[in-house]
């Protein structure tokens, strides 16, 4: 289904955002401003990916389809229209499309992936350097995420094999799938542990990586084989307005920088009558044993069917995730608890974990 | 430390050296038509002894090559100003015997691979074709032009290596972006370097084809008449255009050239590559003998530059990725308890960029300078006869008044972070009916006072003829008479009075720097181009950089990590330095040139990353700031720094800046 929204990243720090939408324009907005600026570039088109660049107040890196744009805003300008000088342009010869991007979480290398290529480009961009990371099988790489301790990267390909790249002195692992390649995949906090799902299958593979403790170079330190965490295929609801049929198999998933929040949009089956795109929701802990527990199912207005999912990367009072419908509404649901990891600041606050108060609250709304 | 890995290096492309042959036979014996026995004749010729003593020749002259590597590389590159800069380098003679030697060793290269090709190359002397002349029995000794040719080819590729590793700054050192193993790095630079050095000797071909034609009979009559032999008149003398289209030749001296540039490059790249691996210091040393391994120990001292560079990038390493050795720089001495790894380590850092800061300041001051100095320069240009006339009695007024002005333009922010560290007098702030002339005697007592950039100092007048500071000199004099009466009323000053002479030979300088700058060809040689000053600014930035990121990274792993504290006695001062330096490097950046980038080519095997390191200086600094003050985040608000400070860093946490 045509959405209006094409890509949607958060701010690492801030409460600010940036959305794709389908005239290659892109909006960025803050909660602590009312302007809206509107970013636009001749060599802007088919934009794929977003990603802001940690430590730094507006840095935004832009996949489009024939080089990576890096807009340099000014955080405290209030125009709605920045010029195109701010933007950097960063290509490389048979670098295109380009439909990846990761920045490391220390925030100096940006990472550009293309399904086309073979090699995918870490860049520096201040130097505008890039260095080559070549491989050999696979094609190019569809899917990329970087653990949030900046120790791994996961690299999926358009076959059924993906790789995880250390960030020290990048040597990479191979996994081979079983059917599929990998559709999705995201990293806990720590980066110890991958989950990530396979094309073709409705179930949720979970893969633990050794303790990163920095002596061992030049090792990824992978276990030997993923284990299924989660069975989603289809089973059928008795609910108050008759029966639902929910499951299938995954088409996005992410997962809370608090390691609690587990959000995945499962895809129903398309030929079976009254089968919806639904999000479920997950509780999730990572130690000292990993536990995945369903906790509910999120849907939106009659119609309207999920298509981006991401979690606001610093929420102090829980997790909030932002679910981008097909209809161009962009709705942020809170989820309050109080976090195991995260130390408590006021100590008024009751110690309980709260579950879910799932409200759709339509903030930021746009057709 | 470099030692070993010279060797090791030398070794590999020595090692290397049989296939780079075994491939250069394969190719010169090219057969399309019949290759099976091209083939089998390769092979044949692989074993034959001319071939391993060509192969065992060829290694010394690589040993050579590398031996010249080592001897000029420079983690810090010259980057030339001007065009009289560029020339003095090409003509110092450290740079021709680089030259000679190149081309002496490319003679030897094209002589292998002459004799290793066959064919009409092997020899230089062959009999000659015999004439139908009656009565000629005896066949002569003739010049085999071929072989000459080759020879000269090679050498000319050798002085032409020589030259491009000159102009690209190719002696740079750049140490990579990310971390690989060794042999990835080869692996991923060998197709560039294989495809650039088939241009380049194509290059290079067309070139001394050119210059054969013009020139080839000056060697080749040398020849003849020193070994006795003769021009065989049946064949095409080279140096025409007929016998220059001759494509088999081209083909040979391609290949040659390329075999050259392959193996040359090859040694090259293995060097910067072992040369640029990290290097793991120890932090804590564990044996007495080692005390002089340990980082602490070299980052205070002053060792060869490399070895600098190389225990920066361990810091910046160990900061982000290494626990253990992370403890061993928060940890206290055993009997003292005294942090002496962190202190030793943070001293070093900071002076580093308190030393950044302070070259930034005066560059502004003197670029600012420059500016202001320019204006009474114009109308004293109109009567450059008269020096010292009357005309000049209203200029030095106005030269105290814009003499001020740039002082003043300095904020109070850096005013105050650098006066503790200057024993400047604090009169000179004081006074402002200092004569410029005054100025200029002080400063010559007081030379190490980056403040005084009004009047050019003597030791930057000597750093090259500026010529457009001419004015402020001729200002200078005008004001002499004018200065007399001031001078006494000055109040402890140790000023000498300027003799008169000195004055007037002053003064005659001048008038012909005036003189000369009005000539273009002058001013072609001697102006500073901007872009290069610029570089030339940052050309060791990487070492800041590698500070920068390592210290805000052990700062930020120290609010977990830090048992006994020792970072945080050191937080104010790091902030200090970290913010003056952002307030400075913005203000460098907002003047002219500065903030252009300049041009990329992708894919190319000469590192020109040395150009932007002023960009990747201005990020990681801000991203240092970043990460201290988002691992801190309202903790911050605790920390003695001064107000002005104190609001830069606000604007930090709320992500304004």
């Amino acid at each position: 289904a045509a959405c209006t929204i094409r890509a949607f990243t958060w701010h690492p720090h801030t409460s600010k955002f940036a959305v794709a939408l389908l005239d290659d324009s892109i909006r960025v907005y803050n909660s602590s401003s009312a302007t809206i600026p509107s970013l636009k570039h001749r060599l802007q088109r088919n934009v794929a990916a977003m990603a802001w660049k940690p430590l730094c107040a507006s840095i935004l890196a832009v996949a489009c389809q024939s080089c990576v744009l890096v807009w340099h805003l000014d955080p405290t300008s209030l125009s709605t229209r920045p010029s195109s000088g701010c933007a950097q342009v960063l290509s490389y010869p048979g670098h295109s499309p380009v439909t990846s991007l990761a920045w490391a979480p220390s925030g100096e290398l940006l990472l550009s992936a293309s399904p086309v290529d073979t090699a995918m480009l870490v860049w520096n961009v201040s130097t505008e350097n890039c260095v080559q990371l070549q491989w050999f099988g696979g094609g190019g790489v569809t899917y990329l995420a970087w653990s949030p301790d900046g120790s791994k990267v996961l690299a999926a390909t358009p076959s059924a094999v993906f790789r995880v790249w250390e960030a020290q002195m990048w040597t990479c692992e191979r996994w081979p799938t079983l059917k599929g390649r990998c559709q999705t995949g995201c990293w806990s906090p720590d980066g110890s542990r991958l989950l990530f799902t396979v094309l073709g299958e409705s179930v949720i593979y979970s893969l633990s990586f050794s303790e990163y403790r920095g002596e061992m170079q030049g090792q990824v330190g992978g276990s030997k084989t993923a284990s299924i965490v989660a069975d989603l295929s289809e089973t059928v609801f008795e609910t108050l307005y008759g029966e639902e049929r929910i499951g299938g198999e995954v088409h996005s998933m992410v997962w809370d920088p608090t390691g609690e929040r587990l959000a995945v949009i499962i895809r129903g089956h398309p030929d079976a009558p009254r089968s919806q795109t639904v999000i479920a929701v997950f509780r999730t802990r990572n130690s000292p044993v990993f536990e995945l527990l369903p906790c509910g199912f999120l849907r939106g207005e009659r119609g309207a069917q999920p298509q981006l999912i991401a979690f606001h990367p610093c929420f102090k009072q829980g997790a909030l995730l932002t679910v981008c419908w097909s209809t161009g509404k962009i709705t942020h649901i809170p989820f309050f608890f109080v976090s195991a990891h995260v130390p408590c600041a006021s100590p008024s606050r009751s110690p309980i974990s709260v579950m879910a108060s799932v409200r759709e609250q339509p903030l930021f709304s746009e057709l | 430390v470099l030692g070993w890995r010279v060797v090791a290096a030398v070794a590999w492309s020595v090692l290397l050296l049989p296939v780079c042959t075994a491939a250069f036979i394969v190719l010169s014996g090219l057969d399309p038509f019949h290759p099976v026995r091209w083939i089998s004749n390769s092979f044949n010729d692989f074993y034959t002894s001319y071939v391993i003593f060509c192969i065992f020749f060829m290694s010394v002259v690589i040993l050579v090559i590398s031996i010249f590597n080592v001897e000029f590389y420079a983690v810090v590159p010259s980057i030339p100003c001007s065009r009289l800069e560029l020339i003095g380098k090409i003509i110092h003679p450290r740079q021709a015997i680089h030259s000679v030697v190149h081309a002496v060793m490319g003679m030897l290269v094209a002589w292998c691979a002459a004799v290793m090709t066959k064919g009409k190359f092997q020899f230089l002397a062959v009999p000659c074709t015999p004439s139908e002349s009656p009565g000629d029995a005896v066949p002569q000794k003739c010049l085999n032009e071929y072989h000459l040719f080759f020879l000269l080819s090679g050498a000319f590729m050798g002085y032409s290596y020589s030259l491009f590793y000159l102009m690209n700054n190719m002696n740079y050192l750049p140490f990579p972006i990310i971390q690989q193993y060794k042999y990835l790095r080869f692996r991923r630079s060998l197709p560039l370097l294989i495809k650039h050095s088939c241009v380049e000797s194509l290059y290079f071909v067309r070139n001394f084809c050119v210059i054969y034609y013009f020139f080839g009979y000056i060697p080749k009559v040398w020849i003849c008449t020193t070994m006795d032999l003769h021009v065989d008149s049946k064949l095409y003398p080279l140096d025409t255009l007929t016998g220059l289209l001759d494509l088999s030749l081209f083909y040979h001296a391609w290949l040659c050239g390329v075999f050259l540039l392959i193996t040359w490059y090859i040694a090259w790249l293995l060097f910067k590559i072992y040369a640029t691996e990290t290097h793991h210091f120890p932090v804590q040393p564990t044996f007495a003998e080692e005390t002089d391994q340990c980082l602490p120990k070299i980052l205070n001292s002053n060792p060869p530059l490399i070895i600098k560079f190389l225990a920066l990038q361990d810091l910046m390493l160990l900061s982000q990725y290494s626990p253990v050795r992370r403890q061993e720089v928060f940890s206290l001495s055993q009997p003292g308890g005294h942090p002496h790894n962190w202190t030793a380590i943070s001293r070093e850092c900071l002076s580093l960029l308190s030393d950044l800061t302070q070259r930034l300041v005066a560059q502004q001051e003197a670029a600012a300078a420059n500016g202001r100095a320019k204006q009474p320069a114009g109308e004293l240009k109109v009567s450059p006869q008269t020096p010292g006339a009357v005309a000049a009695e209203d200029v030095p007024l106005q030269s105290q008044r814009s003499n001020i002005v740039p002082r003043a333009s300095m904020s109070s922010l850096v005013k105050s972070s650098l006066m503790p560290l200057k024993t400047s007098p604090g009169s000179e702030v004081g006074s402002p009916f200092s004569s410029p002339a005054l100025n200029c005697k002080m400063r010559i007592q007081d030379v190490n006072s980056p403040w005084q950039g009004s009047v050019p100092s003597p030791e930057a007048r000597r750093r090259g003829p500026k010529l457009w500071t001419s004015g402020s000199d001729l200002q200078m004099n005008g004001s002499h008479h004018e200065s007399f009466p001031v001078l006494s009323a000055r109040v402890g000053s140790k000023a000498v009075q300027p003799s008169f002479i000195y004055t007037w030979l002053r003064n005659k300088q001048e008038q012909i720097k005036n003189f000369l700058s009005k000539r273009v060809l002058i001013m072609y040689f001697f102006s500073k181009h901007p872009e290069a000053s610029i570089q030339a600014v940052f050309s060791d930035a990487q070492m800041h950089i590698w500070a920068l990121e390592g210290l805000s990274h052990l700062v930020a792993a120290s609010f977990t990590e830090d048992q006994f504290g020792v970072v945080q006695t050191t937080l104010p001062a790091i902030l200090d330095a970290l913010l003056t330096l952002q307030e400075v490097v913005d203000r460098y950046f907002k003047l002219p040139h500065v903030s252009s980038k300049p041009s990329r080519i992708s894919g190319s095997l000469v590192d020109t990353s040395y150009k932007t390191l002023r960009f990747a200086l201005r990020a990681s600094l801000k991203t240092a700031l970043y990460r201290i003050t988002t691992v801190f985040g309202e903790h911050l608000n605790a920390v003695q720094v001064s107000a002005e400070h104190k609001k830069r860093l606000q604007q930090f946490l709320e992500y304004k800046e």
